[in-house]
């Protein structure tokens, strides 16, 4: 019997949405196909978060546990996966497209002689592998295909929904031996500098307020916080925003920074460049708020507000306060 | 220090194109270096401006790719080897192949990338390219320092960002947040047209057929579906705004 496998990173003490995501979708393919869906964790106590992959109909679970991979660094991580790899045997392995899985897939490819589909919106498994790639800063897609197996495959945050099985499983864990000596690491992690703490995750968030150009000043951000603040929702930029300094780096959205897919976007002063639009397309609801009537954000904006976001923000913050008050 | 960086020669993604039959068909042929790469170019010659050393460049393509090649020595490479090939079919594992033959008998400190190409947005290329030459790697490199014979990297992770020791020889890929690449003087192309460009074949670097089979390939492009058309909501602010969340709990309901 064939393997699917899907790597599950944990981030705050649970598997990533992201990861369930792709978890999800390999279910089906594993039943439809009869094959086995595993799973996969790398965390010093990996056994922690079997519990939470019991609804998700995994069958086997891989955990590899050891002290270094508390934090994201690629040669332990790397390893990791590949002894997972050759313990599993799996046809295709699916992961989430984090940046740390980013920072490793094309490595553990080269290393395990397997065909990779980074980034992909959609994929399925038949007589190759096939997948959709958004490609030229999501303005093409390309349908993909490999000619080799074994094959890993990067799946957008999105592109599918994270659903539970009809009926949870008790699935074998498996605790795969890993031996990894530090001493030679040729890489080594000094420190990870966090932006601002408390925030709620871009890549896991269902609502985002994102800030561009126009919000150009501290009162500007603190207008898009408080709105943040507001709907629980996490804040990211535009490359514009984060090169006024005024937001962090690790808040980029578009092709260079994190792709994200959330129910609802709220894009302030972002006027829509296509680096900045590859990164957010595939938001279920966008609203966007800009004075430029003609800012090509409205051509993909569900709602728009041609407006001056100093003035429309205010009003937006007390409206939602009114209706929180009333529920 | 002796740096060298793998750069692509791609077509301008902005340029206005059509899809035809399932092919890209570009208005007009304009191609460019991919953005990425000429981050890690400026990244780089930042590097040798401070601490000394060469910067040497690789580009694989046909005859026209000289024109990319001729961009990175104006922008201050002092030399360049051109992998005369067709890569038309190629997937990130052929590239890297081709580049991992490159660079098995020669010598640099570090080499660069970019973290991905603007045609295809893979980002493999570098990191199996560390893999198959055996060195560590830092990818989606924002910030560069040279501090005791080694790179000290600071790339853009998940939770932040994460400063990197890395010992040399190692590879960097990098990212375009990391720096505003140079526009060539009128002097850096004068220059460049006198700087050397070594040219190479396949045959040279030892590589059969057999070894550059694709392990992906592109069946077909297709246009990403719109949106469903939006709705511009005018008036005066407060009643905008009412409208807008109105809207967002009675027919979107995501509120």
């Amino acid at each position: 019997m064939s393997t699917y496998l899907c790597y599950i990173p944990v981030q705050q003490e649970r598997p990533t949405r992201a990861a369930l995501e792709v978890l999800t979708h390999l279910r089906a393919l594993a039943h439809r196909d009869g094959a086995q869906l595993a799973a996969c964790v790398l965390h010093p106590e990996a056994d922690r978060f079997v519990e939470a992959l019991k609804p998700y109909g995994v069958n086997r679970v891989y955990l590899v546990k050891h002290p270094v991979l508390a934090r994201h660094l690629n040669a332990p991580v790397l390893a990791a996966l590949e002894a997972v790899f050759r313990a599993a045997q799996p046809a295709l392995m699916a992961l989430p497209s984090t940046e740390a899985v980013k920072d490793v897939l094309g490595a553990l490819a080269a290393r395990v002689g397997a065909a990779a589909l980074p980034d992909v919106s959609a994929f399925d498994i038949g007589t190759s592998v096939t997948a959709t790639r958004p490609v030229m800063a999501a303005r093409v897609l390309a349908d993909t295909e490999t000619t080799v197996r074994p094959v890993l495959v990067s799946v957008r945050a999105g592109s599918y929904e994270a659903r539970p099985a009809e009926s949870p499983t008790e699935p074998d864990v498996v605790e795969v031996p890993f031996d990894f000596d530090t001493a030679t690491l040729r890489a080594t992690l000094r420190e990870v500098v966090t932006g601002a703490t408390g925030q709620v995750d871009l890549s896991e968030a269902d609502i985002i307020v994102a800030a561009g150009r126009g919000v150009r000043d501290e009162a500007g951000k603190q207008l898009v916080e408080a709105l943040a603040r507001e709907l629980g929702a996490a804040i990211g930029a535009s490359r514009a925003a984060i090169e006024a300094g005024l937001f962090p780096a690790s808040l980029q959205i578009g092709q260079t920074g994190k792709v994200v897919s959330p129910t609802l976007y709220i894009a302030v002063g972002i006027s829509g460049a296509i680096q900045h639009i590859a990164g957010m397309a595939g938001s279920k609801v966008i609203v966007a708020i800009n004075r430029d009537p003609d800012a090509p954000i409205f051509n993909i904006a569900t709602y728009g507000i041609v407006g001056d976001l100093y003035q429309i923000l205010p009003l937006l913050l007390e409206e939602i306060r009114r209706i929180k008050a009333e529920s | 220090m002796k740096l060298c960086v793998c750069i692509k020669q791609v077509p301008d993604i902005q340029a206005p194109f059509r899809i035809v039959d399932g092919r890209l068909q570009f208005d007009v042929e304009r191609h460019v270096l991919n953005a990425y790469d000429a981050s890690a170019v400026e990244g780089a010659l930042q590097l040798v401006e401070q601490h000394g050393g060469t910067v040497e460049v690789v580009a694989i393509g046909p005859a026209s790719v000289s024109e990319t090649i001729r961009k990175a020595l104006a922008m201050g490479a002092e030399r360049a080897y051109h992998i005369e090939a067709d890569p038309s079919g190629w997937d990130s594992a052929t590239v890297a192949t081709v580049l991992a033959a490159f660079f098995r008998d020669r010598s640099y400190d570090a080499i660069f990338t970019g973290k991905q190409a603007q045609d295809t947005d893979a980002g493999l290329t570098g990191t199996m390219l560390a893999e198959r030459l055996g060195l560590p790697y830092v990818s989606n490199a924002v910030g560069l320092a040279y501090e005791d014979g080694r790179l000290i990297v600071t790339r853009q992770g998940d939770a932040g960002r994460e400063i990197i020791e890395l010992t040399l020889p190692g590879l960097v890929t990098i990212s375009n947040d990391m720096n505003d690449p140079r526009i060539p003087s009128i002097r850096g192309i004068m220059q460049a047209r006198r700087k050397p460009v070594e040219q190479l074949t396949l045959s040279d670097l030892g590589l059969s057929d057999d070894a550059l089979r694709p392990q992906t390939r592109v069946t077909g492009y297709r246009p990403v579906p719109p949106r469903a058309p939006g709705r511009k909501l005018e008036g005066e602010p407060a009643e905008v705004v009412r409208e807008l969340v109105r809207l967002l709990r009675e027919e979107a309901r995501v509120l």
